[in-house]
Formats: C-alpha cells, structure tokens, sequence
C-alpha cells in the first residue's frame, strides 16, 4: 500500500488530524462499555459521566452466580457456532473446489443459486425453518441451532472457498498429477494445503456469523439452548438494565471475535466481499 | 462436491417450498403442523393491508439512508487510512473493531450511550444543545430513524471501508504521479482519477451492503422496537410479529401471511443478488 494521493506535508497532516477522529468514532463506543464493565453500579448511573471510580469485578460476578449465570450459555453459543463452522467448512472445501473447477453451462445458474442462499433474509428463512423445528423436535435444542446456521454459512463457505480456490494455479494440480497423484490426491495434498490461510479466513467468517447471530437465536432457541446475544437481549426487557453486566456479557462475546477476527485481517476484505475483491 | 450440495439442498430448498407452500395456506402448530389450502388468501391479505406498505417504505428509507451513509462515510474512512503514512495498519485494525460486535449489542450499546438520562453520547449532544435535556432520541419521530441508521453506519461503514481500501491499492502510481505533475489538485484528481478507477469495488461494496440492508433486524428490535409511531417499522419486524402472534396462537392464516412477506423480501434480494453475479461475470471472475 505504497501508492497515496495525498503528498503535500499540509494535507498530510489533515489527514493525520481526521485519521484520529475516524478512530475515536470507531473506538470510543468500546471503550466506554470496557470501562463500563468494571465499574461499580453507582458510578453508572450518573447523569454526568464518571471516569474517576474503583475498579471493580462485581459485574462479571453478577453475571456468573446464581441461578442465571451464563457459564452454560458461554458453553453453548461455542458448541454451536464452532460444530456448525466446522461442518460448514468441511463441506464447504470440498464443494467450493468442485465449484471452483465445474465446466458445464449450469455453473453461473449454480453459482446463482448458492449466492442468493447466502444473502437471503434470515426473516425468510426463519419462517419455514420454525414450522419444520417445531415439527420435528428441534426447538430450543443445540442441533437445530447448529442446522440453522448451515443456512448461512455453508453457502457461504462454498462460494468463499471457490474464489480462494480460483487463486491456486491449475498448473500446481497438474505437475502434482504428472508426479503420480491421483485427482483427489493433488487436491488433498498439493492443492489444500495452498490454500490453508483461505480456510482459516473462511472458517473465522463463519464462526463469527453464528457467534454473533440473534434472529435464529431468538425464535429456536428456549432455556437449554440459550446463547450469548440471546442473552444480551433478554437482560434488557427486565425492568431497570443493569448497564454494568451488559457491559460486562457485550466484552466477554465481543474480545474472542476481535481476537480471531483481526488475525485474518489480510484476508477479511476478500472474505467479506464473498471473493469479490482481493485484499492487500 | 455431491455431499456438500445434498445438505445444501436439504438446508435451504426444503424451506424455500416449505415457505411457497405456506404462502397459499392456513397453517395449523398445535398438534403437529398441518397445512390446509387458502389459495390467495394470504397473498391479498398482505398486499392489501396498508402496514405492508409503509414497513416496506420504512425498510426503503432505512436503505437509502444507511447503505448511503455507510458508502460515503466508509470511502473516506478508506482514503484517510489510505493517506497515512505511519501508523497505518494500526489506526486500520481499530477502525474494524465494530465490524466484529454482535448486532444486538451494538444495539444495547447505542441504548446505552443515548439513554436520556446516564447515555455519554446524550451528555455530550446535551453539553452541545443538539437535544434537549433528557429527551431521546429513539423516542422522538425525526431522530429515531436518524439513530438506528447511524447506529447500522457505526457497525458496517468499516467494512465498506475495507473493500474500498483493497480497491485504493490497485490504482496506478504513475497515473497518479502523471496527476501531480500535471498540476491536479486533490479534488480532480479524487474525482477524476481514484474514483472512476474504483468503480467496480465501490459496486461490490454497495451490492454487499445491499443485501444485508434487506435483512436488517437486530439492532431495531432492541432500540426502538419500530416505534415511535411506527416510523422504524421496518420490513422483518412487521413479519417477526405475525410469527410471534402465530406462536402464541397456535392456529392463524399469520404464518402464511408471514410466508408471503418473506417471498417479498426473498425476490428483493434475488435482484441485487443477480447484478451482484452479472458484476463478478463482467469483471470475469465467474470463468
């Protein structure tokens, strides 16, 4: 990223000037509710705002004793958006390959197919989803929750996956097939393993897209499937918000994402652009 | 490839008859679902009842106000960051940060940050007499809309920023070089140069956005609840109550009616989803 617009040392330090409030914009959100997290409930509710208060844990503690404590809930938002990243990604690999390489007329109208499916409106897709679940017992049970994510993400790591796929040069398979490999050995072994950041890329996506979902949440789930934005949610309709632990449960489901999600930043754009653009 | 396509139909053209079904029936909950014919029953229920409408205008306003707003504010994002010669990558991964929060607690946040009587962000508006004390702005009918966009714009305005970024990196040094030389201020040369040769980016982010912008939920459903007087009403909340109604009903035409508007809302996204992949097939990525 070499190449800039701007050279004068005067528009440079315009830039410099907007380049902080465009992060201060981005950040001072989050770090008022970092900060909201540890303070304790009477330095919250006050009608100027407090920055000079004791350090406290209390929230987090609140929000892990007793009957309501989201232990069980920080369990159950991994198990689902981990199995269903992993399904999706397995499945997507395979499939986003076997798209990637499709020769025959039908490929735009499958390529279609599998991009609407990705984009279309979960309000949608909840509706049938919720007459089948009922149907069939899946409601507020962690494999429905696991089956509904599916919906998004498995389109979405088929086609993500078909345009990493479409970076690796047909030339690598070929020499790989004329070393004595077969088709399903160059792509298991000279093939996948090129495209290894892709599928982290991909999979973080995924994860993220289940992690942070509250529609499906909100109309399958129920008490023994509950998740972590559902959670958030639910705390707010109570009478009086205890700002202090919704603070507290908005960094513990937010720090693991930033984590995962800023060590594929190279490969973000791409992702979230469904392969459109390629990033730096 | 064969597996992976089985589950995908299994997973979304199941519903999708499931949903055309429902569209033309009475669906029974209780007792097993069952399905009973009500031709276009459904259908003329919905597109006579004037709350589809104006949800649908409220979801059109909500549109253009956050997919333009997170264009713009995201495109100079990228050419700030663009700019930078220090601290780039840094200033870069803090702008992403809310590109990762659930939607809900964006939502909760922005709650919390506007509350009329403990928000920072309505203490700082207050100190500044942009509102009035104690007034909110989720509750007043010209800032209500203003509030959820803006909130949309915090989360997403990054993201269009990242793919504007990417395209940044692929405009020629020398054209630019050749601009200078030539005399071109930042102005032309911004306008002349960067962002024709940017086009094709700024169309994929806008299509990205698009899509997302049809299906948006979460964040209104925490802070206004399509309130006041229904001016946030978009789209997915006036479906989310026939099915909420329904849930509690156990028998109703709701479900189907809800069935008919996620139809609607299936074809709008079907057509940008069709200039998304004409765009990737001129750009011949769809070889």
């Amino acid at each position: 990223m070499s190449n800039t617009i701007m050279t004068s040392p005067r528009t440079r330090r315009v830039a410099s000037g907007l380049a902080i409030v465009a992060v201060l914009w981005s950040v001072i959100p989050l770090i008022w509710m970092l900060i909201t997290a540890f303070k304790p409930q009477n330095a919250i509710r006050t009608s100027t705002p407090e920055f000079l208060f004791a350090p406290t844990l209390v929230n987090f503690q609140n929000l892990f004793s007793g009957g309501n404590s989201v232990g069980p809930f920080i369990v159950n938002s991994v198990i689902v958006s981990v199995v269903s990243t992993i399904i999706a990604v397995g499945l997507g690999v395979v499939a986003g390959y076997g798209l990637c390489h499709w020769k025959s007329r039908g490929k735009k109208d499958l390529a279609f197919w599998i991009i609407s499916t990705r984009m279309a409106p979960i309000a949608a897709v909840i509706v049938p989803l919720f007459v089948m679940f009922r149907q069939v017992g899946l409601i507020d049970n962690l494999l429905g929750l696991i089956v509904a994510y599916l919906t998004f993400n498995l389109p979405f790591a088929i086609w993500l996956m078909s345009a990493f796929f479409a970076e690796v040069p047909p030339s690598l398979q070929e020499a790989a097939q004329i070393d004595g490999c077969n088709k399903w050995q160059a792509f298991r072994l000279v093939v996948v393993p090129t495209t290894i950041p892709g599928i982290i890329a991909t999979a973080v996506l995924c994860l993220v897209f289940a992690w942070n979902d509250y529609a499906f949440a909100s109309s399958f789930a129920g008490p023994s499937s509950q998740t972590l934005p559902m959670t958030a949610g639910s705390l707010i309709t109570q009478t009086g918000v205890d700002w202090g632990q919704l603070c507290a449960l908005g960094l513990i489901t937010v720090l693991p994402m930033i984590v995962v999600g800023l060590a594929v930043r190279k490969h973000l754009a791409t992702g979230l652009s469904m392969g459109a653009v390629t990033g730096e | 490839m064969l597996p992976a396509l089985l589950v995908l139909v299994l997973i979304t053209v199941l519903p999708f008859i499931m949903l055309i079904a429902m569209s033309f029936a009475k669906v029974r909950l209780h007792g097993g679902v069952s399905l009973s014919m009500n031709g276009f029953g459904n259908w003329s229920d919905v597109l006579t009842d004037p709350a589809t409408w104006h949800s649908w205008g409220v979801t059109l306003l909500f549109f253009v106000l956050a997919v333009g707003m997170e264009m713009i504010v995201g495109t100079v994002l990228a050419l700030i960051l663009n700019s930078m010669r220090r601290g780039q990558s840094l200033a870069f991964s803090l702008v992403l940060l809310p590109m990762f929060l659930a939607p809900i607690t964006v939502g909760l946040l922005g709650n919390f940050l506007l509350d009329p009587t403990i928000g920072l962000y309505s203490w700082v508006m207050e100190s500044l007499h942009l509102v009035g004390a104690h007034q909110s702005v989720f509750g007043s009918q010209t800032t209500a809309m203003l509030a959820v966009t803006t909130l949309d714009m915090w989360e997403w305005a990054p993201l269009v920023a990242l793919i504007v970024l990417a395209g940044l990196t692929s405009v020629s040094p020398s054209v630019l070089e050749a601009a200078s030389v030539d005399g071109a201020g930042y102005l032309r040369t911004l306008f002349s140069i960067v962002i024709p040769s940017i086009l094709p980016v700024l169309l994929v982010a806008l299509l990205v956005r698009s899509m997302d912008a049809v299906r948006y939920y979460d964040i209104v459903h925490i802070t206004t609840g399509g309130g006041p007087a229904n001016t946030t009403w978009v789209i997915s909340l006036q479906l989310n109550e026939k099915v909420q109604a329904t849930a509690v009903d156990g028998i109703t035409t709701l479900i189907g009616q809800s069935a008919v508007i996620g139809i609607t809302m299936l074809v709008f996204t079907i057509i940008i989803a069709n200039v998304f992949v004409r765009v990737l097939d001129r750009r011949g990525l769809m070889k």
